[in-house]
């Protein structure tokens, strides 16, 4: 009942509480009455008027300021015809009564008054508090987050260089051992494989924590494919690429380097799966506003039931050729999905996996 | 001989670079971090500057703000970082070009080269990008001699990526030289004329080549 509010909403209807307070209110005072009644020849009329007041006192400790006020009024009505003598008329005699009559009248009411704004202050308060706690605690989480946020990204940064700078300096070094080094040959490729593995570690972690932001803008997607294919020349000498319908698409706003990422970590494991000579087609499609890229290979395609678990985190294929992280196609997914896209996999009727990437974009006729 | 400063806070990266770089004729001095750094170019006063954009202490970016409030010496970024932000704001500071840890020699080099032929020492009204040649004076462009016929803003947009044949030209560069705030939405702009310009140039002509989300290099 505490947190009736103030003022109720002239549109609302009167609460249930109210109307029982006003009630509860007369059934008071007629109890009250009708004891101080029994009580009047041992006590005078002026006990009732002070239990009067000491019920609108605790009336107004508990409900709304306006059955209070009622109950000051029907009181005092009551105090007067009931018990001021001459008893049964609204008439008094005698002007001492006259003057208490008109102080019980504003004591009954500045009392209902002053209690009842007291409490409504009170209670004013009291949500003015708890609201500036909620805000408060509301800053200190958010406060948390940035800085986890923050220490995520340090802590990233610095395993990034952490991991990437010994790579370098292998990196640089073999370049200066020459080219025609057998053992050298050997020490690019492990360091290479190291550099992916790092590569994805670090995009998977990127990709969980939600750190990772789409930025789209205009852009072909003969970019796209550019950069995708670029950090891939070694893998794809083996495997002739036959685009089809890239030269139809017109300009599309996307992220291009995170779609450039999916495409490439596709394109990476056809690679590792298909025999090498084997072809691999992209077809690309724009249909309902959604760009649709389908790549294929012509290698043994993916065994059955396992479609959906490729893009699981750590799965790799059964007699998977050494090389991957089985990563490469889960951070495929974080990041379509992070770009409100998705990727699927299945095989081709004739032969070989297909995966398909789509993803909503906003285009423009070239 | 040029002279090339290294600032990494690496040793094992400075010690190789330094091969690098010597075996190619250059003189080289060292930093391993920033403050240093700065106080080496001002004493070295070197021809290029390869500089490590994870330096502890005084950071890459501040580094390089703060040579670039007395030199326009060539800078060259060695980063690890793969986030696109970062290499943009070094590159909008003044920064010429970069290059993504674990890199080829032969791209860092190639990388220096180009950054050290002077930018903006123009003696003559003619730029030439291996086979393109871009007539400023009067707005004429060819291909292996062969006139190529270009729109005003195609000009203007080649003319930039010319003039930095080799290097990035971020998408903002060239959005404040070609479109400087006229259009709406420049970038939709520049990705249309970009689109034109390959096609004008052909299969054989220099490249138009898109660095996703940091910007273009024309590869002649």
């Amino acid at each position: 009942m505490n947190d009736q509010p103030s003022s109720p909403k002239p549109r609302e209807p009167v609460p249930v509480a109210v109307v029982g307070q006003f009630s509860w209110g007369l059934t008071i005072l007629f109890v009250l009455a009708s004891t101080c009644w029994v009580l009047l020849p041992y006590t005078g009329y002026l006990f009732s008027a002070l239990v009067f007041l000491m019920a609108i006192v605790l009336a107004g400790t508990r409900w709304n300021r306006g059955p209070v006020l009622a109950m000051g009024v029907v009181s005092a009505l009551v105090w007067n015809f009931i018990f001021i003598p001459p008893q049964f008329t609204l008439h008094i005699e005698k002007p001492q009564d006259i003057i208490m009559f008109a102080m019980f009248f504003v004591v009954a009411l500045s009392m209902g008054h002053l209690i009842t704004r007291l409490r409504e202050r009170e209670a004013a308060l009291e949500q003015h508090h708890r609201e500036r706690e909620d805000l408060l605690a509301e800053k200190h989480r958010a406060e948390l987050l940035a800085e986890s946020e923050r220490l995520h990204r340090t802590l990233l940064d610095s395993v990034s260089h952490e991991l990437k700078t010994p790579i370098a300096i292998i990196r640089t070094a073999l370049d200066g051992l020459g080219q025609g080094n057998a053992f050298a040959a050997e020490i690019e490729t492990a360091n290479r494989r190291l550099q992916r593995i790092v590569e994805n570690f670090l995009e998977m972690t990127r990709v969980d924590s939600e750190a990772l932001k789409p930025r789209p803008d205009w852009c072909e997607i003969s970019d796209v494919l550019h950069a995708a294919t670029t950090p891939l020349q070694k893998e794809l000498s083996q495997h002739p690429l036959r685009l089809h319908g890239t030269d139809d698409l017109p300009l599309m706003m996307l992220d291009s380097r995170l779609l450039a990422q999916v495409l490439g970590n596709v394109l990476h494991n056809a690679t590792l799966y298909a025999p090498a000579g084997t072809e691999i087609e992209i077809h690309a499609a724009l249909t309902n506003g959604r760009l649709e890229l389908r790549v294929r290979d012509h290698g043994p395609g993916l065994p059955m039931g396992t479609e959906d678990h490729v893009f699981d985190k750590f799965y790799r294929a059964p007699d998977s050729p050494a090389g991957g992280t089985g990563l490469g196609l889960a951070i495929a997914r974080g990041l379509m999905r992070a770009m409100k896209g998705d990727i699927e996999a299945h095989n081709h009727p004739k032969g070989g996996a297909e995966f398909v990437l789509s993803l909503p974009v906003k285009t423009r006729q070239p | 001989m040029s002279k090339a400063l290294i600032i990494d806070d690496e040793q094992q990266m400075r010690r190789l670079l330094r091969m690098v770089l010597e075996s190619r004729g250059y003189e080289v001095c060292e930093a391993a971090d920033g403050q240093l750094g700065l106080q080496e170019a001002a004493f070295q006063r070197p021809d290029v500057v390869l500089l490590d954009l994870g330096l502890p202490g005084l950071g890459g970016i501040d580094v390089l703000k703060r040579l670039r409030e007395w030199t326009d010496v060539p800078v060259l970024i060695l980063s690890v970082r793969d986030q696109e932000t970062v290499k943009v704001e070094a590159l909008e500071l003044g920064a010429d070009d970069y290059v993504t840890k674990p890199f080829g020699t032969a791209e860092l080099l190639a990388r220096l080269d180009v950054i050290q032929r002077r930018r903006f020492t123009r003696q003559s009204p003619e730029i030439i990008a291996g086979a393109l040649k871009l007539d400023l004076l009067h707005h004429e462009a060819t291909l292996a001699d062969e006139p190529v016929k270009l729109t005003p803003t195609e000009f203007a947009l080649l003319k930039v990526l010319a003039e930095h044949a080799g290097r990035i030209v971020t998408q903002n560069q060239i959005l404040k030289q070609v479109w400087a705030g006229q259009s709406s939405d420049p970038s939709e702009g520049l990705r249309v004329h970009i689109n034109h310009l390959r096609k004008k140039l052909g299969e054989s002509g220099p490249r138009i080549v898109n660095e996703p989300g940091i910007g273009y290099r024309l590869e002649a």
